[in-house]
């Protein structure tokens, strides 16, 4: 198998990244106290070199869980161009978010994506598009950008707290090598079709892993 | 790259052929009137694998486009022409 690439170690775009990660780290562990649960022995090896996170979305502090959960890797995550046109446009741009058009999904923003999964960067996301409290199916957007770019998926079940006093509880999955699954880089609709269900499905697995590893 | 209007379409087909293995006859029949969303049924998603496949295929880049620019088969055939 080829060695992944890994990320770039220093760069000034990192700076305010870096920064605020490092001032919300003892904080946010003393506050979420974070339990990992992991799907098997392949889950708990630390994630090398690009890759799609992808995790359930049920509140605002979702990419903040997320980061706990790959707490030893910068994240990019994706969010709404609605964001980039509010006053927080400086903290979104500086923490390395990807602005995307939910109405009109361009090409720039799929190629900006695979190169940051190309250059061994991990790229997360919330494949149901919207906050619920269920766990809703997947878009299979993710999947294309992991088979333009050799990236392996991810999948993270993020716990939701009830109360701010509750721990935060995530099971992470085994990487999921999607361009093995599909048997090449050119697949048909109903194969990407399949593959986000059957992340879909791991996603239930965790889900259900989560909640009789926090009894 | 030196294309007509029709090796463009038929090139198109074979895109959507080798992507849509469900809806084969409605594809070989389709013409540049059918619209992408509602004659042809694809998704967001699929668009944009339509998309990465005609970049591949033709050596062209849909730059400052969005896939919700092109309405039907018509409007894709056009940028492809006036792309290469």
């Amino acid at each position: 198998m080829k060695k992944p690439k890994r990320a770039k170690l220093f760069s000034l775009s990192y700076l305010f990244y870096d920064i605020t990660k490092l001032i919300a780290a003892l904080p946010g562990l003393l506050a979420f106290r974070p339990k990992y649960i992991y799907q098997n022995k392949a889950a708990r090896k630390r994630i090398r070199g690009g890759a799609v996170l992808i995790g359930n979305h049920t509140g605002f502090f979702d990419p903040v869980y997320m980061q706990f959960g790959v707490w030893y890797r910068r994240h990019h995550f994706l969010c709404a161009k609605e964001f980039f046109d509010s006053k927080a446009r400086f903290f979104f741009k500086n923490f390395m978010c990807i602005p995307i058009d939910r109405d009109n999904f361009g090409m720039d923003t799929f190629r900006e994506i695979t190169e940051h999964l190309k250059q061994g960067e991990l790229v997360s996301m919330f494949p149901e598009g919207k906050i619920e409290k269920e766990l809703n199916s997947f878009k299979s957007g993710m999947v294309l950008m992991a088979l333009q770019s050799g990236a392996p998926i991810v999948p993270i079940y993020i716990k939701p707290r009830k109360t701010v006093w509750h721990r935060l509880v995530m099971a992470i999955g085994e990487p999921v090598d999607v361009v093995e699954i599909c048997g090449g880089s050119r697949p048909s609709f109903s194969k990407i079709e399949n593959v986000a269900e059957l992340l879909h499905n791991i996603e239930v697995q965790l889900k259900e892993m989560c909640e009789k590893g926090d009894k | 790259m030196q294309l007509n209007r029709t090796e463009i379409m038929e090139r198109l087909r074979d895109i959507l052929l080798m992507a849509d293995d469900r809806n084969t006859e409605l594809i070989e029949s389709c013409t540049e009137d059918f619209k992408l969303v509602t004659d042809l049924g694809l998704s967001s998603v699929a668009l944009l694998y339509v998309v990465i496949a005609i970049e591949e295929t033709f050596g062209i880049r849909f730059d400052n486009v969005g896939i919700a620019d092109f309405e039907t088969v018509k409007d894709v055939v056009d940028f492809i022409e006036e792309k290469l």
